[in-house]
């Protein structure tokens, strides 16, 4: 499968990289490409322009201010699981890491890149001719959502495996554009809609990860369930944090951004974690997320799985 | 028209002048510019692990990596591992462990190997299991593989380069 022409462009710091995205007329950013590449040889992105993070300085940096960790956003999944402190501090987003795709998805993929990869359905990451069997569906510029049989409506799944971890660390993103420097929360990355799932502006990209001290404090893990050990993105990932009276669950795969569990955490917060209250309260789990049936799973059993991974999560930390 | 740039690859430590355009992929460049044909074309979305390449020391994807970003990095295929004909230690072991059937997989495996095995000296069968599970094989069913590379690990810490 040849890619699609395109034209490259190898900025070597941010101003470059904000003046390609934003001169262009459809530019991607390309960073270690094990998700936008495919998507292109399957013709479902077809950007004019790539921006290639390869020469900009800093992005691989993992560094501290005061007490929280600053990580580069090009900063690969195998930098992560190799640094001892992010697995001492941070056990989830190393365990995270370390379930993405496989050996090489690692040391190719980027942090940055697998929390802005794009969403997922098993009717939209096919290549052009198993697609011609069917109307464009409404993410690729048709009308239907082959998943739900409705028009102009995106079900799409946020399949990422790092998101969740840094939800319950409260991580925070250093974003830069053409307006400057900017924060913002993970969460409000995510716009929950599955056919642009990025609120990032034009010309925007991620330029760092925070992770807050208070983090640390707490002990954290993610499990992720796969068809496969290896290789497979997530059919549920769900990523704990118990810490100073409080336990933070989020998940990916079950919704069209990574969510956390609101109302699993309100029923958790102050109480003693007996393996009663876990028992009743992982049903709650499935509050969290509308899962659309995108995999080849069904609902029910994602549902099910939300709850499953929970309770084995908080067990394996408490 | 879209132009070819001219990059300067090194390649087994020969520097090579290959003209492509952007969207020439590095496995693209290696087999059909390069004619080094050793590392192979499976799935071409990297779910198989056949075009694994080293780039400067770590394994990739030759499949998603463009070639022009290898640029101004040390490139070894399958083709740069042995030493003046003689196999490297992972190489021997794989022959000797009865781990290569057609050979289509092969040279993923070894080069897949071969990175592992710098990182991590002496590797688990777990953590072998883990890491080559990316690499897959239609013939052998695995245990050899995993068997071979058991084998290397022995072999690189007796000492064979």
């Amino acid at each position: 499968m040849h890619l699609p022409i395109f034209t490259y462009q190898q900025p070597a710091d941010f101003a470059g990289v904000v003046a390609a995205l934003t001169e262009a007329s459809e530019a991607k950013l390309l960073a270690g490409g094990t998700d936008l590449l495919v998507n292109m040889k399957h013709r479902i992105e077809t950007p004019g322009t790539l921006v290639s993070l390869k020469k900009v300085a800093h992005m691989r940096d993992v560094s501290t201010e005061g007490d929280a960790t600053v990580i580069g956003a090009a900063t690969t999944l195998k930098d992560i699981r190799q640094n001892s402190e992010l697995k001492r501090k941070f056990p989830a987003l190393v365990q995270a890491a370390m379930a993405v795709g496989s050996y090489r998805h690692q040391a190719m993929g980027t942090l940055g890149g697998n929390l802005c990869q794009n969403t997922r359905c098993r009717f939209f990451n096919q290549s052009w001719q198993w697609r011609q069997a069917r109307s464009l569906c409404f993410k690729v510029g048709g009308e239907d959502c082959h998943v739900v049989g409705k028009k102009h409506t995106c079900f799409s799944t946020y399949s990422g495996d790092v998101a969740p971890a840094l939800l319950v660390l409260d991580a925070f993103l250093r974003i830069t554009g053409p307006h400057g420097h900017r924060e913002a929360s993970l969460s409000g990355l995510y716009s929950g809609k599955g056919q642009s799932p990025l609120t990032l502006g034009r010309g925007e990209f991620v330029n760092a990860v925070v992770i807050p001290g208070e983090a640390a404090q707490g002990k954290s893990r993610y499990e992720k369930f796969s068809i496969r050990g290896s290789i497979d993105f997530p059919i549920v990932g769900a990523a704990v944090w118990q810490g100073a009276g409080k336990v933070r669950v989020a998940y990916t795969g079950v919704d069209r951004a990574p969510v956390r569990a609101a109302e699993l955490e309100a029923e958790l917060a102050g109480r003693e974690l007996t393996d009663a209250l876990l028992e009743s309260a992982a049903p709650l789990a499935a509050k969290a997320a509308k899962i659309a049936p995108t995999s080849v799973h069904p609902v029910s059993f994602k549902r099910e799985l939300m709850g499953v991974l929970f309770e084995k999560a908080l067990r394996a930390i408490s | 028209m879209v132009r070819k740039n001219v990059l300067e690859l090194s390649i087994n430590g020969d520097s090579q002048e290959i003209a492509c355009t952007p969207n020439t992929t590095l496995l693209e460049a290696l087999r059909d510019k390069a004619l080094l044909t050793g590392t192979k074309r499976g799935c071409d979305t990297g779910s198989c692990g056949a075009c694994t390449v080293l780039l400067d020391g770590e394994a990739v994807l030759a499949c998603l990596t463009l070639a022009v970003e290898a640029e101004g990095c040390d490139i070894c295929t399958i083709e740069g591992l042995a030493d003046k004909g003689k196999l490297s230690p992972v190489q021997e072991a794989f022959v000797e462990h009865g781990a290569i059937q057609c050979g289509f997989c092969s040279p993923g495996f070894i080069m897949t190997t071969t990175a592992l095995l710098n990182e991590i000296a002496s590797p688990g069968r777990e953590e072998i299991r883990k890491n080559l599970a990316g690499n897959l094989c239609r013939c052998t069913g695995y245990v050899k593989v995993i068997e071979a590379v058991e084998a290397a690990v022995g072999k690189k810490a007796g000492g064979e380069k």
